[in-house]
This record gives structure tokens, sequence and C-alpha cells, in this order.
């Protein structure tokens, strides 16, 4: 059963890689400006569920809805121009691509929808300026730190404004303090532009910046807000 | 004294010390071993990490063993020259005879033989052989043959025998009137197709006349083998050799340096992970030789198997019209182990010097790609040396083979620097020219920042190939320049002619009938014809005489009337008459069939009575310009050096009328050899230069794209996890895909320009040591064509993988 008005939302969804069963019959919903916290041990099936729910992955069965549309319909082109548009990613890594200066990497979302690359990478260092990093634009991914490489990230999950943003594990590989921040800043970016998060996380102190959790085990998602209370 | 190591490796037993059983602090510490034990330990660590590293060591292990296995088999293939000419060689002079002067010395015995070369030709290939008469029975067996072919009888080789056997041979059998009683053995052929055979004669004797088109006299022999001292071979040819050697040998080189360093980024990671457990930068180095070690020894396994495979193919590969055999392909020991030697070396050289740019830590790997510019000059400086080796050599090499030394290693080590040049000036121009490409879409931009970023890679996949079009470019030029010089452009495939020892003017008109009625014969005429210059002045005024009765001397001039007992003086249209009736002429034999007498002399006086008439084209379109003289004018019988000139036109694409007028020739005397014109003759040392180019060529395309293919590959596995993510965030297959496609083009773009440049520079260059010319400036386009598609083939070979690799499922494998 998909709740109303859920802007993104997964029933029965199972997913397995030969004989592993990552997914076995989850469900999940997220609303527009929504933070939800996936939380799970390592294993769980978290990062599956988020490419599946980002239509990088197709699920074995169940149905993934974004907006109304049926993602397992669409087409790998009609997915990839989904997350060219519609979504955002963050990764644990950043995943920058390391021959591209930061304003570059920022402003390649756009430049993938067809911005000029002049219109592309002022929209970007706009971003860069509101995730404090403006300063290290002309710099490569390799001659910063994580944490800037992270926040670069997430100014290129954010350029395209776009409506859901998924971030698997975006403080994995950071120090408490700069994870925080980047944190701090990637939910407040998304509440300013509406923006859903689906945020994949082990760390209870990142869930404390969700508005609702997500518990996944043994393939199966179980939505905390019964738990402890509405959101 | 060696100093202890302060860390020894990833089996240190040093990293126990917080443990219960840590040693005391007044035990001495213990150390692993140092100096040479220290390098075993760990380049046999390296080598178990190779094989038994799991699924990834093993995929390096077996690319790189792949690699140099595909390099040391061509190597291997080089270093068999030798030997396979050794082995022709020393059977070609197996059977040699001695037919010197000396040989006449040897008087008639039970141990002597009488032998009579003999030579014909079958659709255009030579069969060669003898024909043999015992004087006794010791006399002596040819190699490879068990028993003396009786009169009547032939031994063939086997290629023949299979020829004479099949219906293709049909012509060819009708041409020897000989039962065929057996097959000459290994030791008297030289090579699986060579066409060769031994006839018993009981006509031959040993005063046979010598003649012209009869390469050698019938001589007396008391046993087999004879040291050919061969033509010398013009100083051009060894330079094109030279060329050719190195144009064909450097690529590999470049290619197997470029496979020990396959899957070197992980292979770092994975140094990185040993720095973490205490294993000094030292030991990460020697651990990292091993590995390279070991894949290149297994690599010279991988040779040795790919090489004992391409052998069976060597009977495709023809060396002046005889195939090569495979057992002759056997690598010089010393050369061989020159390759098991510096195969192993090269591969540690080449990993010791990649890991000096790398900087592997505990929490992994940094490289140097701070923007250091790459520098110039010192790039410029190798071909710079290469030009100034050769500069001094400008006009030095002339086609005259006795001209002397062709400065051999000055034009091979010229040329090695100027390609060595070209190779390194490639990653400079890559990082100069992409530095300058701005803007364009997102799939040019990622490929352009990467090749910026590192243009090693990229540089190295296309070294290879950059380096093989330049030296082709640079031989093509050099063999189109000299070409005239070797090779002959003849005007017709329709047309028949031969020289053979002097007849009489009878013998020639019957000659005539018989290739007249020959079936696929339209024209033929066979004429006497004897060399002579005016007797006042011998060393210019030269003019032909022909003696023939009316009905041939009709065939070659505009006769109003002709009887036994007139004298033409023919001229061609466009030339003056240079003979007057009433001069002096003199008729000699040629100097080297003198063996030293006196010059036999024949003075003989245009009769006054000569009329001066137009010479007409005979059937292969020559004119007979000179004497026409009718055979009573002439003592045929007395002139010292006449030859019986046979023309033969046929009808146009009938092969088998070729055939048929070998076999009238046969008929005629095995001795009288036609051949047929047309096509292009080539000197046979030039035609196997060229067409081991040509082999080498093929060979070394192969491995490149091979090389290619497997850099390509991985580089995409290296770069996986990026291109997901690319995926992932959206972008279309196209510019993912498209970035890839850019990569490989870039950088074979600047390449070839290098090639061509680079090329067309050393062409010219060479052209100019040996005095040539430039004949084509555009000669290199099918190189470059053939490169440029070769490349563009194994690229659209790794689309497949592309698609595979650029899904966003990729993602996963985090």
């Amino acid at each position: 059963m998909i709740p109303a008005g859920s802007l993104l939302a997964a029933s029965g969804l199972r997913k397995a890689y030969g004989l592993t069963t990552a997914l076995d019959g989850a469900d999940f919903s997220i609303h527009p400006g929504e933070v939800v916290a996936v939380m799970g041990p390592s294993g769980s099936g978290k990062s599956t569920l988020l490419h599946c729910l980002a239509g990088i992955l197709r699920p074995d069965a169940g149905t993934v809805r974004y907006d109304g549309r049926d993602l397992s319909a669409l087409s790998d082109a009609e997915r990839s121009a989904l997350r060219r548009s519609e979504f955002g990613f963050v990764f644990q890594f950043g995943q920058l691509v390391p021959e591209l200066t930061c304003l570059e990497n920022a402003a390649l979302p756009l430049r993938l929808t067809g911005t000029k690359r002049k219109d592309a990478e002022a929209t970007a260092l706009r971003w860069l300026e509101h995730l404090e990093v403006a300063d290290v634009r002309h710099h490569r991914p390799g001659q910063i730190s994580g944490g800037q490489q992270q926040r670069v990230a997430v100014a290129r999950s954010l350029v395209t404004t776009p409506r859901v943003i998924f971030a698997d594990e975006p403080t994995g590989a950071l120090d408490s303090l700069n994870g925080e921040r980047v944190l701090e800043l990637l939910t407040k970016a998304a509440r300013e532009t509406r923006a859903a998060v689906v945020l994949v996380t082990h760390e209870a102190r990142v869930a404390a910046y969700s508005d609702r959790e997500v518990v996944v085990r043994d393939g199966r998602a179980r939505d905390m807000a019964g738990v402890h209370g509405a959101a | 004294m060696a100093r202890p190591e302060p860390t020894t490796g990833p089996d240190s037993p040093g990293t126990d010390s917080t443990g219960p059983d840590s040693p005391k602090p007044d035990r001495p510490r213990p150390t692993g071993p140092t100096g040479p034990a220290a390098w075993a330990r760990d380049l046999a660590m390296g080598a178990r990490f190779a094989v038994t590293g799991g699924r990834e060591s093993l995929l390096r292990t077996a690319l790189v063993a792949i690699g140099v296995g595909l390099g040391v088999a061509l190597l291997a293939i080089a270093a068999s020259v030798p030997h396979l000419s050794a082995a022709r060689e020393h059977r070609e002079n197996a059977r040699s005879v001695n037919d010197e002067g000396n040989s006449r010395s040897i008087k008639a015995s039970d141990r002597t033989l009488l032998y009579q070369a003999v030579t014909t030709d079958f659709h255009d290939k030579p069969v060669e052989g003898a024909l043999l008469r015992p004087e006794g029975p010791l006399a002596p067996l040819p190699p490879g043959v068990s028993a003396m072919p009786a009169p009547g009888e032939m031994v063939v080789s086997p290629a023949l025998d299979d020829l004479l056997r099949s219906a293709d041979g049909k012509l060819l059998r009708e041409r020897f009137p000989y039962r065929v009683a057996g097959v000459i053995g290994e030791a008297g052929v030289m090579g699986p197709d060579e066409l060769f055979y031994y006839a018993g004669s009981d006509r031959i004797r040993p005063d046979a006349p010598h003649g012209p088109g009869i390469h050698d006299a019938t001589v007396r022999i008391d046993r087999f083998g004879h040291e050919e001292g061969g033509d010398p071979v013009s100083p051009v040819l060894v330079v094109l050799m030279n060329m050719t050697c190195v144009v064909l040998l450097l690529p590999i080189g470049i290619f197997i340096a470029t496979a020990v360093r396959a899957g070197g980024e992980r292979r770092d990671r994975r140094l990185a992970a040993l720095r973490l457990v205490g294993t000094d930068i030292r030991a990460t180095r020697r651990i990292a030789s091993g590995e390279a070690l070991c894949g290149a020894l297994l690599g010279l396994v991988v040779g040795a198997g790919v090489f004992l495979v391409l052998r069976d193919f060597a009977s495709g590969i023809t060396i002046r019209d005889v195939a090569v055999s495979p057992a002759d392909l056997v690598p010089s020991p010393a050369l061989a182990a020159l390759i098991a030697v510096a195969v192993p070396a090269v591969a540690v050289l080449v990993t010791l010097i990649t890991l000096r740019r790398v900087t592997i830590e505990p929490l992994g790997v940094m490289r140097h790609t701070a923007p250091r510019r790459r520098r110039l000059w010192w790039r410029l400086l190798i071909p710079a040396a290469g030009l100034a080796l050769l500069l001094p050599l400008f006009g030095g090499v002339t086609m005259d083979p006795y001209a002397g030394d062709a400065s051999t290693y000055q034009v091979a080590g010229g040329g090695i620097l100027v390609l060595v040049g070209i190779a390194a000036l490639l990653p400079w121009l890559l990082e100069a020219g992409v530095a300058r490409f701005r803007g364009g879409p997102v799939s040019w931009q990622l490929a352009t920042r990467r090749i910026e970023s590192n243009p090693g890679p990229a540089a190295r996949a296309v070294g290879g190939i950059t380096v093989a079009m330049a030296g082709a470019i640079a031989i093509q030029m050099l063999f189109a320049g000299v070409q005239g010089e070797f090779v002959e452009d003849l005007p017709t495939h329709s047309q028949m002619m031969g020289v053979y020892r002097g007849s009489t003017p009878a013998e020639a008109r019957s000659y005539t009938n018989s290739f007249r009625a020959t079936q696929g014969v339209r024209d033929a005429l066979v004429s006497v014809e004897q060399f002579a210059h005016k007797s006042d002045r011998p060393a210019t005024g030269f003019t032909g005489v022909t003696v023939g009765d009316c009905d041939t001397l009709r065939r070659l001039a505009r006769l109003d009337s002709c009887r036994d007992g007139d004298v033409f003086i023919a001229d061609a249209p466009d030339r003056s008459a240079e003979l007057l009736p009433g001069t002096a002429l003199s008729m000699e034999d040629r100097p080297y069939e003198r063996d030293g007498r006196k010059p036999r002399t024949y003075e003989w006086t245009i009769p006054a009575s000569a009329r001066t008439v137009q010479a007409v084209e005979d059937p292969l379109g020559r004119y007979h310009r000179g004497v026409l003289a009718t055979p009573s004018t002439i003592d045929v019988a007395a002139l010292p050096d006449p030859s019986t000139e046979v023309a033969i036109q046929l009808e146009p694409g009938n092969l088998e009328a070729v055939e048929r007028v070998r076999n009238t020739a046969a008929s005629i005397d095995p001795l009288m050899r036609v051949h047929r014109m047309g096509g292009v003759r080539k000197e046979s040392n030039y035609a196997m230069i060229q067409q081991a180019l040509l082999v080498g060529t093929g060979l070394l395309l192969a491995l490149i794209g091979a090389g290619l293919a497997a850099t390509t590959l991985e580089q995409l596995r290296e770069r996986r996890r990026l291109m997901s993510t690319l995926a992932a965030l959206g972008a279309r297959r196209t510019s993912v895909v498209g970035s890839v496609l850019w990569q490989t083009a870039i950088p074979v773009a600047l390449g070839t320009a290098l090639a061509v440049a680079g090329g067309l520079g050393l062409g010219w260059v060479m052209l100019k040591v040996v005095n040539g010319t430039v004949r084509d400036w555009l000669g290199f386009l099918p190189v470059v064509g053939v490169g440029v598609g070769m490349i563009a083939l194994v690229t659209t070979l790794s689309l497949p993988a592309v698609h595979h690799m650029t899904r966003p499922n990729g993602l996963r494998t985090e």
C-alpha cells in the first residue's frame, strides 16, 4: 500500500545476487522535502534499496513509483534522464572525476542535461559557495581533503535542483566534525529546495539529521515512525 | 657490509611486540634476511602474489604473460633468421657443383659424373634440376637421392612429385619424358614447395658448348658440394635491410615494455596494503619486481608456445620463390639466450622506473601527477642525435655492391634514434596538445582532461603503432625511391622470349615452325643473332647481325624482294642509317667464355650490294636494327658467339599456351628456356626484404592490435567505478562511450600526425643517404589507413565491453 502524497514509493521489492538475497519484500516511501534515514547493519541491503529506488538497479519483483510513474516501466534512457534531471547523488567516497576541477565536477550534471558550460559553471559556483568550498574550485579532487571532496559532491548533487537526493553513506569516509558539517549543509540545502533526501547510513548520529528512520534488516525495510512515534 | 634493513616485510616477526611473547628489551630484535637473501625472498613473494593473488592477480599476470609472449614469439622468429638462412645455404651448397674452370681438370673415371643444370618454369614458378650421366658405378649421388636415376628416369622433390601427380601438373608432365623413380629427401631440397628434380641422361657430353641462356655448361664432377660465393649485396639493400629490422623490432620492444605495466594501478594498491603491515619501500619494489619477473617468465613460456604454433605456418612464407621449411625456423642459441635474459630484465627495469613515479604509502598510493610539465629539450635531443648520425652519410651509399662499407651500424643507429625520439616525443605532444583543447561536449572534456592529467597510458597505448607507422612510412618511401633500381616493369603478359645457344638458320626455321604450330601461339619468330662492332671502332659502333632465310627476314623488315645471297641494313623508323655497305665488322665471343684463350674473331664486311630497309616490330615489339643476312652470305658455323633468339606472341590471357610453349621448347632441347614477359620482375634480395617487411608488418600489426585491445580493456576496468558513477548520475551512454572513444581517438590522431611527420622526415633523410629521390609524397596514406583502420577495429571490438562497464549497476561492486 503506497502512502498518499508520496513522491517516491516502493512496495514488495525483491532483489537477489545469485544465491544471496539482498531485498526480500522491502517497502519504502518518502514525501517531498522529507529526509529519511535508511539504517541497518552492513550487508543488510541498504545500498541495494537505494539503487532500486534511484532506478540504478531493476528489482526482481515489486514496484518503484516516482511521482506516479512506475520506474520499472521506463526504458534505460528514460531512467537515465530521470536521474539526470530529477535526482541527485552523493556517494561515500565522493566519486568525483579525478581529472576535472571541482567546479567542473559540480557542473557536470548540468552539462549532462545540455546546459552551456558557462551557465553550468556559474550555477555550480553558487552551490560551491553555499557549501563553503568555492576557494578550491580550480583544484582537482586529488588536491583537496576528503571533507572538501564530499562537499563538492553534495554541490554536484544539488546543481540540478533535484526533487530527490540519494546519499549513500555520505559521511562514511569522514571524521565526525567534517561528517556533521557535510550533513548540516546537505540537509539544510535540501530543505531550502524542498528536495527529499534518502540518507543511507549505519551511524545513529547521522540519522539524527533525518525526519524519519527506516531500518533494513534481512532484506526487509521497517519504518521506525511507528516505533518511536511520528517524526 | 650490508646494513640491516629497519623493516623487513609482511612476514617480519617484528609486529608482535605487543603480544605476551614480545621480546625482552635486552634481547636483539630479530631481523629478516638482507642483501641477496632479501631480494630472493621478496622476488619469490612477488611471484607468489602474481599467481596466487586471486582472480584479479591472475588476470593481470595473464595479461602480462600474453603480451610479453606475443612479443617474445616475434623476437624468436627474428632470432631464427640466421639459422634459417644458414640451413638453406648449407643445403644449397651441399647440392651445388663446381662449374668453374678447375672442374675441367677432373679426368673421367668410375667416380665421376656429368652434370648439366637445367631450368624451366611452370606457372611462373621456376622448376630447377639437373641432367645426370654417371661415368662409373661409384659416381657421387646428389644429397637426398638414394639411387642414381637411369636414362629416362627422374627423381623429384616432394612438391614436384605432388604437382606431377595432380591434374594441375598435366602440362608439366608432358614436358618431362621421364618416369619418376623416386623422391628426393629433405637434405636435397631447399623448402617444402620447391620444384626440383634430377633426370638421368645418356646424351649430355662433357664438351657441350656454353651458350647464352644456358647458365651452366655440362661439367664433370667427382663430388657434390660447393661453396657459392654469392653476389655481393648492394649497400642500398643493406640500408633497406637495416631499416626493416629496426622498424620491425623497435615496436616489439615498446610493446613488451608496455605489456609488463599491465594492471599497474591494482598492483600499487596491493603494495600499499603490504606497506600497512610493515613492508618498507625497497621491499615493495622488490616484490613488484618479483611480480613482473613472474609475468615475464610466464611470457617467455607463452612466447615459446606461440612461436611453435606460428612456426607451422612458416611454409606460407617464400624466400627466393621457395617456401620456408618450419624445421629451419630455429632461434639462434645466442639470440634465444639474449631474449631469455633481456625480456625479464626489461620487465624488472620498467617496473622499477614506473614505481619511481609513485609513492606507495600505507594508506594509499600517491601518484606524482603534480603539474610538472614534460620537458621537450631532451626528447628532441634523441632524434637530433639520430640525424647527426645520418646526415654525414648523405649521398654516401651507392647502388654499387663493390663500393664498400654501407656504414651499417651508423644507418641502423640513426634510424633507431629517430624512431625512439618519435616515441619519446609522443607523451609531450599529447600533453601539450590536449592542454590547448578547450570547450566541447562533456565526452570531449572528460577525455581531454583524462589525457592531460596523465598522458602516459595514452602515449603507451599508441606508442607502438606510432613508431611502427613512422618506420613503415620511412621504409615505404625508401622502397619507392629506390624501386627503379631493383624492379623492372615488363610490358605485357602475353609475350615470351628465350635466348638459346647458336643454331643454323635451318634449325631456327624449324624451331619457328614448331612454335607457330603450338596451340595458343599467335606469332613466333626464331632467329640467329651475333653481336658485332665496326672493325675500326672496337669500343663503339656496336650492332647486331641477324642471319635467317627470307621468310624470317621479311618478318623483321620491309623487304621489296629477297633471295638467298641478299644482305640488308635495317634501321628503325626514327633512326638514321649508321651502317653503310662496305663497312668492316668484327664479331667476337664474350670475354668470360674464353677461359684465358685469345678471343675468337670473325671478320666480315657488309657487301656493297646491301640495301637499306626499314625495320618492323618483331613479335615482342622490338626492332632488329643492324645487319640482316641470308644464310649463304655468312658462315654461321664460323660465328664465334651466335645465339638463337626466340620471340613469341600468345593469345592474351591463355595461360595454358604459356606452358605449351615451354613444352615445345623442352621438346627441342631441355636446355632451351623461354620466359614469360610481363608483370614486375624484382631483384631477388629486394623482393626478399620487401616480403620480410610485409610479413613482419602484418605480424606486428596483429601484435599491436592485440596489445591495444588489452590496454583499452585494462583502462576500462580501472575506470569502471567512475563510469558507473557517471551512468548513475544520468549521463547518457553516448557521453560515456564517447569519452572512451575520444580517449583513443585523440592520441591516435596526434600519434598519426607525429608518425607521418617523423616518417616522412626519416624517409627523406634515408633517401638522401642512398642518393634516391622522393617519388611519392602521399605514398604514406595506405600505411596510415591500415594503422588507423586497425585501431578503429580494436576500438569497435571493445565497444561491447564499454557498454557493459557503463551500466550504473556497476556501483554494486562497492
